[in-house]
């Protein structure tokens, strides 16, 4: 229960399970954002949960195509603002009216309106903070280690390659079925993917042997 | 370039070029009736002639119940011709099918002129430094502050401000909503520059104008209290007010006349509303501004203004302003489903329109209660000034609607425009 519980909250930041080959899921690299997009609303229209996509920039329309809801940031960032205003009020009162009072030119030790800047500059701050850490969260950001680094090819997200990932992990996914499915969107190169967590691979990057070639297309310059 | 000036001078008030609107794209066009502005017009006509009687019984309420009304017409102009030079000077695309609504505001500035002229005779009722026997030493009434303030506060240099402030105001706005139809019939490549160099030079002439015409209107109804940032709240309830206009009128064209269908989407009200939204925040933070320095400052002179708005009723009228003006629309405006859902976006604006107008009588009123022992509330001429100064221009606004096409159809950035989506 705790175990599937814990399983779908990493799925949900892209942190995928392999199976009991090691797969971690198949890797397919379109040719551009358009088909990716394409692939994409295909991939979610066919019932699949576990995937994504990545790409060197972000594409417009890419949540929508992919079925995903509206970012949780919000709430995260909501619960930070009101922890910051009640902090701020309570410093602002035990401060200047219990811990330390002072009698500045007659103000009452505490008073809203002088407060007001404390309390909006920790609101802030706070709904700043937990902005940032929520986004990171439910990216499942900070991710040193990923097994798709172990593809070559993979480093080429950040250049000029766009790719789709589907996850072995998801209940849809079926090695043959999944190859062809991608193949069928255009797919220019399938590779699977094998999570070797526990292999030491000295810096931890690319491993041939993690990666296996299953479909390559001959691309015509 | 085609000659688009209209020639007749009563109708330049309302509108000061041809109708252009048979060459409008089919889908741009406006395609209500007449009843559209006649309608309007002549219940704030009738409105107004009603209030002009009211204001032979009564005709000092009838002077500031009419500034508050004038203001608030004014105060939206502002706020539009604010729109429209921002947009112009960020190059702005999401905007460009809502900004014909924001072009057909500015050109309100002769009507407003015209209809400033009740501010010009009623100056004795309404500005106290135009009491002579205040400046008199030897007067048992002399005012030193006041008599002080003299080479400033006096009336032909008032006058004059207010002369200089419409004709930069209408300069502009002539020059803005010109260029913009010309470019409708005529797709000139210069228009673009021209409507930039234009709104470079109108937001910094605007800026002076506006903090001016708010200190001169508004602020010197108390003479001896004063308020630097007094423009910039102004200012922020302008632009808030000018947007909840858009979204209102928008919205009011689309659901009731069915235009613009799938021209105007939910992404382009969607940023009216976080704008509407942001400003309105951003007048609270005014306001609070304002008021923590003098609350921190405590000198008699400055607390004064705050004192008058904390008694005789009016600590009611400065509660609802904290919660109406800005908490309950903070909390509505703040969610995006909220902002994306037009029925509660358009409440929105009305709501924002209305506490727009309920601030400026809260700037103004106090005044008057000062002077007659009053208490807090409202007169029913400042409801009849109200609506039917703002049926009047809103009438004139549809009337200019109805003349051109609702859309710069051949601004460069109209394709990204109606493309746009809030991703």
């Amino acid at each position: 229960m705790l175990k599937n519980l814990l399983r779908s909250a990493k799925a949900n930041m892209s942190i995928y399970e392999s199976n009991d080959d090691d797969e971690y899921g198949l890797l397919a690299e379109f040719s551009n954002p358009a088909t990716l997009m394409h692939a994409a609303e295909a991939t979610h229209k066919a019932g699949y949960k576990h995937f994504d996509t990545h790409s060197p920039f972000p594409i417009h329309g890419m949540d929508k195509a992919m079925g995903l809801s509206n970012s949780r940031v919000g709430y995260i960032c909501l619960l930070g603002g009101i922890t910051g205003l009640a902090l701020a009020t309570w410093l602002q009162w035990w401060t200047g009216s219990i811990d330390y009072p002072l009698n500045i030119s007659g103000k009452p030790f505490f008073a809203i309106e002088p407060s007001v800047p404390v309390m909006f500059e920790l609101t802030v701050l706070l709904s700043a903070y937990a902005a940032v850490i929520g986004m990171l969260a439910f990216n499942g950001l900070p991710r040193p280690y990923n097994p798709l680094f172990y593809s070559k090819n993979f480093a080429r997200a950040s250049d000029d390659a766009f790719f789709l990932f589907v996850a072995t992990s998801d209940e849809k996914f079926d090695k043959e079925k999944t190859t062809a499915m991608m193949k069928e969107l255009g797919s220019l190169r399938i590779e699977m993917i094998k999570d070797q967590g526990s292999v030491n691979v000295g810096n931890g990057h690319h491993d041939d042997d993690a990666v296996q070639l299953i479909e390559e297309i001959e691309t015509v310059a | 370039m085609a000659d688009i000036k209209s020639n007749s001078f009563l109708f330049w008030l309302g509108d000061p070029l041809r109708a252009t609107k048979d060459e409008a794209t089919e889908s741009y066009r406006f395609t209500g009736g007449s009843a559209w502005w006649v309608v309007p017009l002549v219940v704030g006509a009738v409105l107004l002639l009603a209030s002009f009687a009211g204001g032979f019984a009564d005709h000092k309420q009838f002077f500031f119940s009419y500034l508050v009304a004038w203001s608030f017409c004014l105060s939206i102009t502002l706020g539009a011709l604010f729109f429209v030079v921002v947009q112009h000077l960020t190059h702005a695309r999401w905007s460009v099918v809502v900004r014909r609504l924001a072009e057909a505001l500015i050109w309100a500035f002769p009507f407003l002129a015209v209809l400033g002229i009740p501010i010009i005779l009623g100056m004795h009722d309404l500005y106290h430094w135009t009491h002579e026997e205040l400046l008199d030493p030897t007067d048992s009434h002399y005012d030193p502050l006041i008599a002080g303030k003299v080479p400033y506060l006096n009336t032909p240099f008032f006058i004059g401000r207010l002369v200089l402030y419409f004709l930069v105001w209408t300069f502009i706005s002539h020059r803005l909503y010109t260029l913009s139809i010309k470019q409708d019939i005529n797709p000139d490549a210069s228009i673009r520059g021209k409507q930039y160099k234009i709104s470079a030079i109108g937001l910094v002439l605007f800026a002076v104008t506006t903090a001016f015409a708010a200190f001169d209107i508004l602020m010197s109804l108390d003479p001896h209290w004063f308020s630097t940032i007094f423009g910039i709240y102004f200012f922020a309830g302008s632009f808030v007010s000018a947007l909840a206009l858009m979204i209102f009128s928008n919205a009011l064209i689309q659901k009731r006349g069915g235009m613009l269908e799938g021209i105007v989407t939910t992404e382009h009200y969607h940023d009216l509303g976080k704008l509407m939204f942001g400003m309105t925040v951003f007048w609270a933070y005014i306001a609070f501004s304002q008021y923590m320095l003098i609350w921190y400052g405590g000198i008699p002179e400055e607390t004064i203004w705050y004192r008058h708005r904390l008694e005789h009723g009016w600590e009611y009228h400065s509660a609802v302003l904290l919660v109406a003006h800005f908490i309950i629309p903070f909390i509505i405006l703040l969610p995006r489903g909220n902002k994306r859902f037009l029925p509660l976006l358009t409440f929105m604006s009305v709501w924002m329109l209305i506490m727009h107008w309920f601030d400026l009588h809260w700037l103004a009123m106090p005044i008057l209660d000062l002077a007659q022992n009053g208490h807090a509330g409202f007169h029913w001429l400042d409801f009849t000034t109200w609506i039917g100064l703002f049926m009047a221009y809103f009438g004139l606004f549809m009337y200019r609607l109805s003349r051109h096409s609702l859309v710069p159809k051949n601004d460069a950035h109209l394709g990204a425009s109606l493309r746009f989506t809030n991703s």
